[in-house]
């Protein structure tokens, strides 16, 4: 039996505010741009969620929930800083740790280096150190796979410790709602729902070709799940898929020359981030939303693959042919990279051919 | 709006409006056709933004008005109405429409006449006359190879150069190279070298199918207009720079073979079968008396067929993308058709032989295998 820990710092932008600046301590803070604007909230502190405030919400429509609300911008390289001082203590004590965010990661501890045989102990212990190194919290879960581990850290916060021992994992799961299953979103809980799925129990306990119609080819990863299943590693290493960048403007874009500007600056970060990473793109992929919020997304596709910032702006820029923004005010732009390798001809099966040798027109 | 229109006459027109609608537009009243009713005809538009397309029917018109209604929807049901006449007829409103013919009877709402985008009306530049069947031919042998989804946007259609005397159509995907130029008389212009997008160029394509006479062509500042009978067809251009096309057609190959048009196409779509499915890769391994057409892919295994060509000169091995020789084959009428080749990794040149009143080029380049 595996015993993982899920380690999730508590309100954690806001925090690190709250912890720098006495002032703001005590008093709904939130982390996110200007309530006026189309910001959202980026991190809110345990005073502001009382108001209602969560993450992901309009600053502007926070604000009205809370008129007290302190605004603070967000400033990532402290929170960057926080973040590897928290992994460092990660590393030390688990072989495997899988970050997810800056303040969010899952551990396998079965083996550790405390020699540690119970893993709540291994989370007691890593709680106390994050807030002597940090003045933060975090809030564990321990459980014998990340699915349930997951939950476990979101039981109890702020400063939580929950476990879920195997002997438990039955009851703990009973009365779980469908939409707190690992890859159950809006649209499928809503289906599950109509299909009479609310409970794990009913996931677990209702016949699977039901479940089947009601979940399609997810059915019997979510009986797994229902039954507390969840053979996933922590993955210490997992390879970037993807990078990118999206911004929401201030006021619509509507000229061409600001909207290929912007389409270029984050095709140049794009192209930043693999050189970093000695990687090189094969897809570039834009993004645009409209005013009327219809949002579109165009990919190209190209043999070599590049890192050359140039090259990807130009292909980024070019994708923008493909969209309205002549004739439609543009709300948001997002420029990413995908199909990432270590070189830039990739093995040909399975990757395009170039078929013909090109024309010589230059 | 009240009108009556022949159903053969109004299906004919609708059609023409099928592919200017997108279908996956977002905008919801671009997939509408505005029907404007005025003294004794019907003035259809419809338009993407970039393509748009304007006509005009007989009908008795007993109450003026305009409204919009879904393109495609209109034309499944005028289509499936029995012949005779069509009645359009909008509440006082204008916000539905009755659509009735034999006994058949429905009721359609529109979309507001005022959400209809404007568009831009041809401008006092002169008016070029451009022989029909000279630009369908042009349309016909090069559209193919213009490319499908290509982010170098000034692909996304053809080059279309207009000369005191003579007319060029050209397209690209930057491996193959379609060429057209037919002579033509009529009033003398400056040198014009607009880029026709593709959408643009196949619905041009389909409007000069269908009757006869010459068509009057017109350029404005960011857009071409292209008067084909009663229909006018609005284009905004690809602005860009179209590569140097005449960079790459050779001039000196001096390999020269004829072949049989259906004899080579048959025996091409035969090896083609086994070609790699990726590249579509097929030799043309070409000796004294032979060319020899031959495919081999992992999966399937090989195939080859010997052509017997009048040839003396030296052996070579050229490599094609299959598809692009049966693109040009299929485009030709002629019996035979000519390849020029340089050497193995040139572009080489393919011709229609003996044909009168167009010229017409096709290069390849050859893969490297």
């Amino acid at each position: 039996m595996r015993k993982i820990l899920h380690l999730d710092m508590d309100a954690f932008y806001a925090s690190v505010e709250q912890r720098d600046n006495p002032a703001l301590r005590g008093h709904p803070v939130a982390v996110g741009g200007d309530p006026s604007g189309r910001s959202v909230v980026a991190a809110a502190s345990y005073e502001a969620r009382r108001f209602g405030v969560r993450s992901a919400m309009p600053m502007a429509r926070a604000v009205r929930m809370c008129p007290g609300l302190i605004i603070v911008r967000p400033d990532f390289s402290r929170y960057r800083a926080v973040s590897q001082q928290i992994f460092s203590l990660y590393r030390a004590v688990a072989p495997l740790v899988e970050p997810l965010a800056l303040d969010e990661a899952y551990l396998d501890v079965t083996h550790n280096a405390w020699e540690e045989s119970l893993a709540v102990t291994v989370a007691r212990r890593l709680k106390t150190e994050v807030r002597q190194a940090t003045g933060l919290t975090v809030s564990a879960g321990v459980a014998p796979n990340k699915f349930l581990a997951k939950l476990a850290s979101g039981w109890r916060k702020p400063d939580g410790l929950t476990v879920i021992a195997p002997e438990r994992v039955a009851a703990f799961l009973e009365r779980l709602p469908v939409e707190h299953l690992w890859g159950v979103g809006p649209r499928t809980a809503e289906r599950l729902h109509t299909h009479g799925f609310l409970t794990c129990a009913d996931i677990r306990d209702r016949p699977l070709d039901a479940l089947q119609q009601a979940a399609g080819h997810q059915a019997s990863w979510l009986r797994a799940l229902a039954h507390g299943h969840d053979d996933r590693s922590v993955q210490p290493h997992r390879p970037a898929k993807s990078s990118g960048a999206e911004c929401t403007y201030p006021a619509d874009l509507t000229t061409l020359p600001d909207i290929c500007r912007e389409v270029t600056t984050m095709a140049e970060e794009a192209a930043v981030w693999l050189a970093a990473r000695t990687l090189y793109a094969r897809t570039v992929t834009l993004k645009v939303r409209y005013n009327d919020f219809t949002t579109i997304t165009r990919s190209h596709s190209a043999t070599p693959a590049t890192r050359e910032p140039r090259e990807l702006a130009h292909r980024a820029v070019q994708l923008l042919d493909r969209t309205e923004v002549r004739h439609r005010p543009v709300r948001l732009l997002g420029v990413s990279v995908q199909n990432l390798s270590d070189t830039p001809f990739v093995a040909p099966r399975g990757a395009d051919v170039d078929t013909g040798d090109r024309l010589p027109f230059e | 709006m009240d009108l009556v229109v022949r159903k053969a006459d109004l299906v004919r027109e609708l059609q023409f409006f099928q592919q200017i609608v997108e279908r996956k537009n977002t905008i919801p009243i671009l997939a509408n056709v505005l029907i404007e009713a005025t003294g004794d005809e019907m003035v259809l538009l419809a338009t993407d933004l970039e393509v748009t397309l304007r006509s005009q029917t007989q009908a008795a018109v007993t109450r003026h008005g305009a409204v919009t209604l879904p393109a495609k929807k209109l034309y499944e049901i005028v289509r499936a109405l029995p012949d005779g006449d069509v009645r359009l007829e909008a509440d006082r409103n204008q916000q539905n429409v009755k659509v009735t013919g034999g006994q058949f009877s429905s009721k359609m709402p529109t979309l507001p006449r005022e959400d209809f985008p404007t568009v831009t009306e041809p401008p006092d530049t002169p008016v070029v006359t451009l022989n029909r069947s000279a630009l369908a031919q042009m349309i016909q042998k090069t559209q193919f190879a213009i490319t499908g989804e290509d982010t170098r946007y000034y692909l996304n259609g053809a080059l279309f150069v207009l000369k005191p005397t003579q007319m060029t159509l050209v397209a690209t995907d930057g491996h193959r190279l379609a060429l057209v130029t037919a002579t033509r008389e009529g009033q003398p212009t400056d040198d014009e070298k607009p880029i026709l997008p593709r959408k643009a160029l196949a619905e041009l394509g389909r409007l000069l199918a269908d009757g006869e006479g010459d068509i009057a062509f017109q350029r404005g500042e960011n857009h071409l207009f292209f008067q084909v009978g009663n229909r006018l067809l609005m284009s905004r251009m690809i602005d860009g720079q179209f590569p140097a096309y005449e960079k790459v057609v050779p001039k000196g190959n001096d390999k020269h073979l004829e072949f049989e048009r259906d004899r080579l196409i048959s025996a091409v779509r035969r090896v083609s079968l086994l070609s790699n499915e990726r590249s579509r890769a097929l030799k043309f391994v070409v000796q004294a008396g032979t060319v020899e057409v031959t495919s081999s892919s992992p999966e399937f295994g090989e195939a080859h067929e010997p052509l017997a060509v009048d040839y003396s000169g030296p052996a070579l091995t050229t490599c094609f993308n299959a598809q692009y020789v049966i693109d040009f084959l299929t485009a030709v009428e002629s019996d035979v058709v000519s390849l020029d080749l340089k050497d193995e990794v040139s572009q080489a040149l393919l011709k229609p032989v003996g044909v009168d009143g167009y010229d017409y080029t096709y290069v390849i380049m050859p893969m490297r295998v």
